[in-house]
């Protein structure tokens, strides 16, 4: 998946450190706490807010986060919220704007890496168990997992496609000839992607679905 | 599109965050009823497709960015309003919990914007112009593009409309920010629009038994989906005549006075937000109604010119359907 169409997948279970080694139902907490704590720092009070920024640059480090891996993730998110932030006092000419801008930028910081750190300690698997614990409907639960097993299926079907294409218009189309021909790469992924959820269904209905779902994780 | 976390408010997220996890359960509900034993497969294999369509880079003109589709009217088209928010609430769940983009506490803002208003509003326009249009490639293609541009901007403005609210606690005034914000998204919705109606035209070229024509409903439902359908337009359009209206005053009444809206005026039309009352304030309801009719009689004239623009150039058929390498 070194495609540059496919972000990486987050967390592996075979990760080992001490952040790896919390409870999940910890993990999803102690991000959500960090993220709604950021939320309710009044502006005044940024020292505040600083150190949250230092315990959660910790918080990765100690969960193995690479500084590159960091940097990569960083040098996407930055630039749209700096932008994002600017058009505040671009847009008004108040004296606090400048504040509410700085202000937002920190926040928004903190909250991202604190979701890099989750993403990066929580497997899907972890994060569907809990879930389920939390009380969240199975059907919804079941629909995820299905989505998660096909994204990758049609992330390869979509490099396939890409790459026929690429081979076939000699890279010379015009922009209006670009859309066009995009969309019909998406309208033809949509039809093969219901053609397959359809056969998907029917090797189902094969295996005894009702549509009802049974999960090994019921015990834990 | 995803408002990452901090931008908003915790009191306001979790305020979306409970009426969006009543709509995904009303969603699931319904859906259930509809599609039955397929329902899994087919939801989960439409948030894939949206996902997957995601990374699909449309070039903008000149610039060096580029633009992709949103698809919360396209996967509302194929597969019903119920499965289409179910969808995209799981693509964005998706890419919150496990991509970090967009936030986490926000997620529920995000699937209110998005997925419900997305979605739910979306197909409500769609449906309601395809049962005055009759059912041709045209009127599909043509409604679709129409419903994907009011879903954007109307996603925008409630966007303003949160950011309002969480900014306000803090004394700030950022209503500067809402132009830009308006005027970005409907040059996003046109982008939008068109590739919803393309992908679409496709679509009905290879497959059209894929998309469902309107069944014939009870009165009440028919008259709820106008209503949503109505508010979503008007949502929309107050959006993009909000900041227009609050920057050039003399030039909308000079146009208003010409086109013989000017007792309308005499009732102060409300602008969106404007000090973060209820949005729509009753007496001037019926001006932004009417406005919001007129906007989209304008988009839709525009929407079928495209539409049949569109038919034209995917008839000769460049794709092959085997082009598995």
């Amino acid at each position: 998946m070194s495609d540059s169409c496919s972000p990486d997948a987050g967390a592996t279970a075979s990760d080992t450190s001490l952040c790896h080694g919390l409870p999940a139902d910890a993990k999803l907490f102690l991000t959500l706490l960090v993220v709604v704590v950021s939320g309710l720092i009044p502006l005044e009070h940024w020292p505040a807010q600083g150190l949250l920024l230092v315990a959660v640059f910790m918080a990765l480090s100690l969960a193995g986060v690479t500084v590159r891996y960091l940097a990569r993730r960083l040098a996407l998110f930055l630039p749209a919220l700096f932008v994002f932030g600017l058009s505040i006092p671009v847009a008004s000419a108040e004296g606090l704007a400048w504040n509410w801008a700085l202000s937002l930028w920190l926040r928004c910081t903190v909250s991202f890496l604190a979701g890099l750190w989750l993403i990066h300690v929580l497997p899907l698997r972890e994060l569907l168990s809990v879930l389920r614990r939390w009380h969240c409907p199975v059907v919804l639960i079941a629909m995820i997992g299905f989505m998660y097993r096909y994204v990758f299926i049609l992330w390869d079907e979509l490099r396939r496609l890409r790459s026929a294409r690429d081979a076939r218009d000699f890279g010379g189309a015009s922009t209006w000839r670009e859309w066009t021909i995009s969309a019909q790469l998406i309208g033809l992924l949509l039809l093969r992607a219901m053609e397959r959820a359809e056969r998907t269904h029917r090797a189902m209905l094969a295996r005894g679905w009702d549509g009802s779902i049974r999960s090994l994780d019921d015990d834990r | 599109m995803h408002i990452r976390d901090g931008i908003l408010g915790p009191e306001v997220c979790v305020a979306a965050a409970v009426v969006s996890a009543c709509a995904v359960a009303y969603s699931l509900r319904r859906l259930r009823v509809d599609l039955e034993d397929r329902a899994v497969p087919l939801t989960g294999m439409m948030a894939a497709i949206v996902f997957a369509a995601q990374m699909v880079n449309f070039p903008l003109l000149g610039l060096p960015v580029s633009g992709h589709l949103l698809g919360g009217v396209l996967a509302a088209v194929m597969l019903g309003p119920w499965a289409g928010c179910l969808a995209i609430s799981l693509v964005l769940i998706v890419q919150a919990v496990l991509f970090s983009d967009g936030g986490l506490l926000s997620l529920g803002a995000n699937v209110f914007n998005m997925g419900v208003v997305g979605a739910w509003g979306g197909h409500a326009v769609y449906a309601a112009l395809r049962r005055c249009l009759g059912t041709s490639v045209t009127a599909t293609v043509s409604s679709a593009a129409v419903a994907a541009w009011l879903s954007v901007l109307a996603a925008a403005a409630l966007f303003c409309f949160e950011f309002g609210l969480s900014s306000h606690a803090s004394g700030f005034d950022p209503s500067g920010v809402f132009t830009l914000m308006v005027v970005y998204h409907a040059l996003i919705g046109i982008g939008e629009a068109l590739i919803t109606g393309a992908v679409l035209a496709f679509v009905l070229s290879r497959r059209a038994d894929l998309i469902p024509a309107p069944t014939p409903l009870p009165a009440v439902r028919a008259v709820g989906q106008f209503g949503t359908a109505g508010l979503v337009a008007a949502l929309a359009v107050a959006a993009l005549l909000a900041p227009f209206k609050s920057e050039l005053p003399d030039g909308l009444d000079a146009v208003s006075q010409q086109l013989g809206f000017a007792s309308l005026e005499t009732e102060r039309p409300p602008l969106l937000l404007d000090d973060y009352a209820i949005p729509l304030p009753v007496e001037g309801w019926w001006s932004v109604s009417l406005a919001g009719m007129l906007g989209t009689a304008v988009v839709f004239v525009g929407a079928v010119l495209l539409a049949r623009a569109v038919r034209w150039n995917t008839t000769p058929l460049t794709l092959a359907d085997n082009t598995d390498v």
